[in-house]
C-alpha cells in the first residue's frame, strides 16, 4: 500500500496544489495520485535512482568549481511534478503576454520613443531617473521590433485562495530555462506512464523558438543572420545554461575576447578568419558589456559593442537598460503601464506593494515591519531581503535604519502565503511552498513556453525558493485542453 | 564672441597596440548662449566615425582602430559664437527647491555619484556657508561658489581623478574637475540640483585686456558648474576662476559628474605603455554676421566617413 | 570554429604529451644513473635540463644539479612552466576552456589525472617511489590519449588536439634521441646493450624495437627506429606524417599554406636521411634542426589559425 506516502500529510490551512481544503484530490492530479498510490517505498527509491541516473547520463551534473575542485552533484529535482490544468494555464498565458507586451512598449517609449509615459505622468519621472537600472547609455540604441525583453522570466506565486500573482519581473538575464528542459527530459524516464497518459504540453521546442526570436530581431540588413551566445566564461555559475542554450540552438558559444569590432561591425575570431556576427544573445550584465561605455575595468565584454549596436550593425538581446523596468519600485506601476499602453485591465495582479519614499506608506510599513517582506529594489535572486515574520528584532532594526537612510531603494510587500505542493522529504510527502517562473519570448509574437520552472523551498516552512538560497525544483506539466493539440501548429509544422 | 578651437589628443605607444575603441566628446553643444558654426573631427590612423547625440545632448564621435598601430591622434576643430549669460532677475527662496515638479525634473542632479559622494564634512561646510547668507537659492549658490573659489588652491598633480570628494575638500587643492566636483557636492547636499560642465575656456591675458584677433592661445580643457534655480533655469559658475561663466566659456556638455562628459574614453589591447599629449588652442575669430542657427544632430545614429 | 577553442585544443594536446615525456625522460635518467659516479650524473642531469630547455631556469634558482633537485624542479615546481604539475595544470585549464568542444569522458580523464596528481604528496613520492610516480604520469597520459581516440568526434576540434599532440611528440622524441645519444655514444662509444634498452624504454619503445630488430642492438638501428619507424607511433617520422595528415585536413584544398610547406619539408628531411651518415657526422645538428623546424611549424599553425585570437589585455586610455 503506497497510500502511506501521504500518511500524516496535512495542508495546514495553505492552498495545496494537489488537495482541496476538504482533502479531495484535485481532478488534474488524479492520474498522478493514483499512480503514487501503487508505489512502495522501494519503488520510490528506485525512481529516485532512475532520476539521478538520467541526470548523470545526460551529463547534467553540476561541477562546483573553485575551492572544492571537481565536486559534482546531481540536480535537486523533486519526483512529483507540478501540474497546471489547461484553463488555468490559458489565464496565466494571457496575463504574461499582456504584461510582457506592455513592458516592451514601456521600454521602447522610454529609450527610443517620445517618453509619453513621463509626459502623461503615468510613472513619476524621478522614479525612473533615480533607478539604478535606468541606463542612459541605451538611449537611441535601436531595438528591432521593440523586442527589449526578448527573454523574460516572470515570477508568479499563488496566494491563500489560489490566485496567481506576479511577484517580480526578471527582464535582464533570467536564468533557469535549462532546468526546465532537463527536468522534463528526466521526468519522462522517471514517470513515463503517468506522463504518457497526461497529455503534457512539450517544452523541448524552446531552443528552436529562442533561435527564431533571435533571428527575427537581427538588423534588417542581415540576410541570413549569424547568432551567438555571449557568456562571461566557465567560472560563471550559469555557464552550464549558456553552453546548454548554445547547443540547443546549434550556435557558437563565445566569450568577449572571441569577438572583435571593426568599423562598428562585430566579428568572431575563427580558425578561418573573421566571421560577421549579427545577433548576440548575451548573458553578461549591462555593466560589463562594453568597457568603453560601462565599467572600464571589465574584461568580459566587447569594446565598441554599444557603438556597433547603435550603428544598427548588431542586435544585443536582451536589450540594454531593461533593469529600469524590473526595478521593484517600478514594478508597482506595471498594472498602470498595462492600462496605459494597452487600454486593458491587468489579467494577473501584483502582490500588494508599498513604496517607501511615500511618507505615509513608509510610516505604515515601519510600524509593522515584522509582518511584511522588504526587498531592495535592484536585487534579484532573493538577496538582501527581510522576511518580517521570520526576522529577529536586530534584523528588523537594521532594515528600519536602511529604509530611513534610503527609502527610494526599498519596497515592502505583504507576505504572500505561497501555495504548497506535496514534496518528497526522505521517504514520505510533506507540503512545501512553491512558485513558478514561466519564460516568455518576444519574437514575431510574444510566446510563453508551457509551464516554466517551479521552484520549491525545501526547508520546512521556508518561503524562499531561490536556487541560490537552497531551493529545489519540480517539473511543471501544463495539460493540453480537450481537443487542443499538444503543440502550436507552428512548432508542429517545423 | 566668435571662437575657433582646435582640440588635439595624441597617444604614443612604446609597443604596437590594436583594437582600440574610443568615444570623443569634444564638440561644443548648441544651446541658448552658444551657436556651433562648424565642427569636424579627424583621426590618425583614419577611422570610420559614428556620430550621435547622447542622453545628455552631447555630441559623441565613436571610432575604433582594429589594426596594429603605435599612435592614435584625434583632432577636433570647431567654431562657435558665444553670448553672455542673461542677468538673473529672480532669486526664489530655498523652500521652492522642495517643489514636487522641480524635484521630479532634477532628481538625477541631486544624487550622490562616484565623484560627488559627499559625506558629513561637505554637508556641514555647505550648511555653514548657507547660514551666512539670505535664504534664497542664488545667494546660497554664490556663497558656495565663493567658498570653493577662495579657499582652494589650484595645483595640478596634487589630486587624481577618482579621489573621494570628501578628501578633496579636506586637501583644498586640485584642478578644475576637483573644484567642480566639490561645489556640486556642496550644492546637492543642500538639495540644490547641480551638474558638471565640460568645456573650453579662452583664457586671454586679462591684464592687457584684449587679444589680437587671429592669434592662437594654448589652453586646456576646462570644467565648471551649473546649478538649477527654481523658476529661472541653470546658472553657470566657474569656481576655478571665481567668475560667472561668460562669453569665453565654450560648453561641450553636462552630466552628473565627470564620467558623463569625459572628453575621451577608450580602451586598447596590448601591453604597451602610452604617452599622452593633449592640447587645446583657441583663437578669437573675426566677427561674422549672425550665424544661421545650427541644426542639432539627429537623434538617430548617423554614420559618416571622416578622413584626415 | 572559434580560434580560441582551436588554440586551447592544440595546447591541451601539447601539454599532455610534454608531461608524459618529461616523466619518461626523468624515469630513465634517474634509473640509468643510480650507480654512476657523481661527475657523470651531474653531466647527465645537465644534459636533461638542456634538452628540455630548462637549464637556464634551473640555474637561476638552484645550484649544481643532482637527482633530487632536478626531479623536484621538473616534477613539482609550480614556478617552472615545464614541470609536470605546471603542464598538467595547464592542460586541464585548456581542456576546461573547451569543455563544450570535447567529450565528457575526455574532460573527466584530464580532470581525474589532475586531481590525482594534486592529491599526492609529490615530494614524498619523489624520495620514496619515483618509479611509481613516473609510471602513474605515463599511464594517465596514455589513458587520456586513449580516451580521446575512443570518444572524440573526428571534427576540426579533434584535428587541432591531435596536431598539437603529434608535433609535441615528434619534438620530444628528437630531444630524447639527442640526450641519450650524448650520454651513450659520446660519453662511451662502447656502450652496451643495456644502455640502449634504457634509451628505448624512455620512448616506451623497447618491445616494439625488439619485434622489429630481433636481437640486434646496433646504435644505428636504434636511431633509425626512433627516427624513421613507420610502425612505432612515437617515431619522429610517424608523428610528422600524422601531423601532416591532420594539418592537411584542416587547411583549405588548393595551394599549400606556409605551415603545410614547412611541415612537409621537415618530414621529408627526416624521411630521406641516411642514418649511418648521420651518426658518423652530425646527428646533433640534424636533431637540433628538426626541433627548430617543428617549433616553426607550431608557430605557423598559430599564425594561420589562431592569430585572430588575442588574449586581450585591455587598457583604459588615460582619463583626460
Amino acid at each position: 500500500m503506497g497510500q502511506d506516502l501521504f500518511d500524516g500529510y496535512a495542508t495546514d490551512g495553505f492552498y495545496d496544489e494537489l488537495l482541496t481544503a476538504d482533502g479531495e484530490v484535485r481532478p488534474h492530479y488524479r492520474a498522478l495520485y493514483d499512480k503514487l498510490a501503487t508505489f512502495s517505498h522501494e519503488e520510490l527509491a528506485r525512481r529516485e535512482r532512475l532520476r539521478d541516473a538520467a541526470f548523470r547520463s545526460a551529463g547534467i551534473t553540476f561541477t562546483v568549481y573553485g575551492e572544492e575542485e571537481g565536486v559534482e552533484r546531481t540536480f535537486p529535482m523533486d519526483l512529483l511534478p507540478r501540474i497546471i490544468p489547461a484553463d488555468e494555464w490559458a489565464h496565466i498565458e494571457a496575463g504574461l503576454v499582456q504584461r510582457v507586451t506592455a513592458l516592451n512598449r514601456f521600454l521602447d517609449d522610454l529609450y527610443l520613443g517620445e517618453r509619453a509615459v513621463l509626459h502623461d505622468n503615468v510613472v513619476p519621472r524621478w522614479l525612473l531617473t533615480s533607478s539604478a537600472g535606468f541606463c542612459r547609455q541605451a538611449f537611441g540604441v535601436p531595438v528591432p521590433h521593440g523586442a527589449h525583453c526578448l527573454v523574460a522570466g516572470i515570477d508568479l506565486v499563488r496566494d491563500a485562495d489560489g490566485t496567481y500573482r506576479v511577484l517580480e519581473d526578471n527582464l535582464r538575464n533570467p536564468s533557469g530555462i535549462s532546468y526546465v528542459l532537463e527536468n522534463r527530459a528526466a521526468m519522462t524516464r522517471v514517470l513515463p506512464v503517468v506522463f504518457g497518459q497526461s497529455r503534457v504540453r512539450p517544452v523541448d521546442h524552446y531552443g528552436a523558438s529562442l533561435l527564431r526570436a533571435l533571428r527575427h530581431v537581427a538588423p534588417p540588413a542581415a540576410g541570413d543572420p549569424t547568432v551567438v551566445v555571449l557568456t562571461p566564461g566557465v567560472y560563471n555559475s550559469a555557464y552550464f545554461e549558456h553552453a546548454f542554450l548554445a547547443r540547443q540552438m546549434g550556435v557558437e558559444l563565445v566569450e568577449g575576447r572571441d569577438l572583435v569590432i571593426d568599423e562598428h561591425v562585430v566579428y568572431m575570431r575563427t580558425t578561418r578568419g573573421l566571421q560577421r556576427v549579427d545577433v548576440i544573445y548575451r548573458r553578461i550584465d549591462d555593466d560589463f558589456l562594453d568597457p568603453v561605455v560601462f565599467r572600464q575595468d571589465s574584461m568580459l565584454g566587447v569594446p565598441g559593442l554599444m557603438a556597433a549596436a547603435r550603428a544598427g550593425n548588431v542586435t544585443v538581446a536582451n536589450a540594454v537598460g531593461n533593469g529600469v523596468a524590473d526595478d521593484k519600485a517600478v514594478y508597482a506601476f506595471v498594472p498602470e503601464l498595462i492600462r496605459y499602453y494597452l487600454g486593458e485591465e491587468p489579467i494577473l495582479p501584483n502582490v500588494e506593494t508599498y513604496l517607501l519614499w511615500d511618507a505615509d506608506q513608509r510610516a505604515g510599513v515601519l510600524d509593522r515591519l515584522g509582518e511584511l517582506v522588504v526587498k531592495p529594489v535592484a536585487e534579484s535572486g532573493g538577496y538582501g531581503m527581510l522576511i518580517g515574520p521570520a526576522a529577529t528584532d536586530a534584523e528588523i532594526a537594521e532594515f528600519r535604519a536602511r529604509i530611513e537612510a534610503d527609502p527610494r531603494n526599498y519596497i515592502a510587500q505583504e507576505v504572500v502565503s505561497l501555495s504548497r505542493h506535496p514534496t518528497l522529504i526522505d521517504d514520505h510527502l510533506e507540503g512545501r511552498h512553491i512558485d513558478l517562473r514561466p519564460f516568455v519570448l518576444t519574437g514575431e509574437r510574444v510566446e510563453v513556453i508551457p509551464g516554466g520552472l517551479t521552484r520549491v523551498a525545501l526547508r520546512r516552512g521556508s518561503l524562499v525558493v531561490n536556487s541560490s538560497q537552497g531551493g529545489g525544483s519540480k517539473d511543471t506539466w501544463v495539460l493540453a485542453g480537450e481537443g487542443q493539440p499538444l503543440e502550436p501548429a507552428e512548432e508542429a509544422a517545423s | 564672441m566668435r571662437l575657433d578651437i582646435r582640440y588635439r589628443c595624441r597617444f604614443d605607444y612604446d609597443q604596437p597596440v590594436r583594437e582600440s575603441q574610443n568615444e570623443l566628446r569634444a564638440a561644443p553643444a548648441p544651446h541658448d548662449r552658444q551657436s556651433l558654426i562648424s565642427y569636424r573631427v579627424a583621426t590618425s590612423p583614419p577611422a570610420r566615425v559614428l556620430t550621435f547625440e547622447d542622453y545628455w545632448g552631447t555630441r559623441v564621435d565613436a571610432f575604433g582602430v582594429r589594426d596594429s598601430h603605435t599612435h592614435l591622434e584625434v583632432v577636433a576643430e570647431s567654431s562657435v559664437e558665444t553670448r553672455p549669460q542673461p542677468l538673473l532677475t529672480a532669486s526664489p527662496r530655498v523652500e521652492r527647491l522642495a517643489d514636487p515638479a522641480f524635484l521630479d525634473e532634477h532628481v538625477e542632479y541631486l544624487q550622490r555619484t562616484a565623484h560627488t559622494a559627499w559625506g558629513p564634512t561637505i554637508e556641514a561646510e555647505a550648511r555653514q556657508q548657507a547660514g551666512l547668507v539670505g535664504p534664497d537659492v542664488v545667494s546660497v549658490v554664490l556663497a558656495l561658489h565663493r567658498r570653493v573659489a577662495t579657499t582652494f588652491t589650484y595645483r595640478p598633480g596634487a589630486t587624481y581623478v577618482g579621489m573621494d570628494v570628501e578628501e578633496l575638500c579636506t586637501r583644498r587643492e586640485g584642478v578644475c574637475q576637483d573644484y567642480a566636483h566639490v561645489m556640486i557636492a556642496m550644492c546637492r547636499s543642500l538639495g540644490i540640483p547641480a551638474r558638471y560642465v565640460s568645456g573650453y575656456l579662452f583664457t586671454a591675458d586679462d591684464s592687457t585686456g584684449d587679444i589680437p584677433e587671429g592669434e592662437m592661445v594654448e589652453v586646456q580643457t576646462h570644467a565648471w558648474v551649473e546649478a538649477a534655480v527654481p523658476g529661472h533655469g541653470w546658472i553657470a559658475l566657474d569656481p576655478t576662476n571665481q567668475q560667472e561663466v561668460g562669453e569665453r566659456h565654450v560648453k561641450i556638455g553636462h552630466g552628473r559628474d565627470y564620467d558623463d562628459v569625459q572628453p575621451l574614453r577608450g580602451v586598447f589591447a596590448g601591453s604597451a605603455t602610452c604617452e599622452l599629449d593633449v592640447s587645446v588652442e583657441i583663437r578669437k575669430g573675426t566677427v561674422t554676421a549672425a550665424p544661421a542657427p545650427t541644426p542639432r544632430p539627429h537623434r538617430q545614429a548617423q554614420q559618416a566617413q571622416q578622413q584626415q | 570554429m572559434l580560434a580560441r577553442h582551436a588554440e586551447s585544443l592544440f595546447w591541451t594536446g601539447r601539454y599532455l604529451e610534454r608531461a608524459g615525456d618529461t616523466a619518461r625522460m626523468l624515469d630513465v635518467t634517474y634509473h640509468g644513473l643510480l650507480e654512476s659516479p657523481p661527475d657523470e650524473a651531474r653531466r647527465a642531469w645537465y644534459d636533461l635540463l638542456e634538452v628540455l630547455d630548462a637549464r637556464a631556469a634551473f640555474e637561476a634558482t638552484h645550484g649544481e644539479p643532482d637527482a633530487a633537485s632536478v626531479s623536484r624542479f621538473l616534477v613539482l615546481d609550480p614556478g617552472n612552466d615545464g614541470s609536470i604539475v605546471s603542464t598538467v595544470g595547464r592542460a586541464r585549464e585548456s581542456a576546461r576552456s573547451v569543455r563544450e568542444m570535447i567529450s565528457t569522458e575526455l574532460w573527466e580523464a584530464v580532470n581525474t589525472f589532475y586531481l590525482e596528481l594534486f592529491a599526492r604528496n609529490l615530494r614524498h613520492d619523489l624520495e620514496q617511489q619515483p618509479y611509481e610516480l613516473y609510471g602513474m604520469v605515463k599511464r594517465r597520459c596514455q589513458g587520456v590519449a586513449g580516451t580521446a581516440v575512443e570518444t572524440m568526434p573526428r571534427d576540426d576540434g579533434w584535428r587541432f588536439l591531435m596536431l598539437g599532440w603529434m608535433l609535441e611528440r615528434a619534438e620530444m622524441t628528437c630531444r630524447l634521441l639527442n640526450v641519450r645519444f650524448a650520454q651513450l655514444v659520446e660519453a662511451d662509444p662502447t656502450s652496451g646493450f643495456h644502455d640502449w634498452i634504457g634509451a628505448l624504454k624512455s620512448a616506451s619503445a623497447s618491445e616494439a624495437y625488439r619485434k622489429a630488430y630481433r636481437a640486434s642492438m646496433d646504435r644505428s638501428d636504434v636511431v633509425e627506429f626512433l627516427l624513421l619507424s613507420r610502425t612505432f607511433p612515437r617515431s619522429v617520422l610517424y608523428c610528422l606524417e600524422e601531423a601532416e595528415r591532420f594539418l592537411g585536413e584542416l587547411c583549405p584544398p588548393g595551394e599549400l599554406t606556409h605551415a603545410q610547406r614547412l611541415l612537409g619539408r621537415v618530414r621529408a628531411d627526416v624521411q630521406f636521411v641516411d642514418v649511418h651518415e648521420l651518426i658518423d657526422r652530425d646527428l646533433h645538428d640534424f636533431l637540433d634542426g628538426a626541433q627548430f623546424y617543428i617549433r616553426g611549424v607550431a608557430e605557423l599553425v598559430a599564425t594561420q589559425f589562431f592569430r585572430h585570437h588575442v588574449d586581450l589585455e585591455l587598457h583604459a586610455l588615460g582619463r583626460l
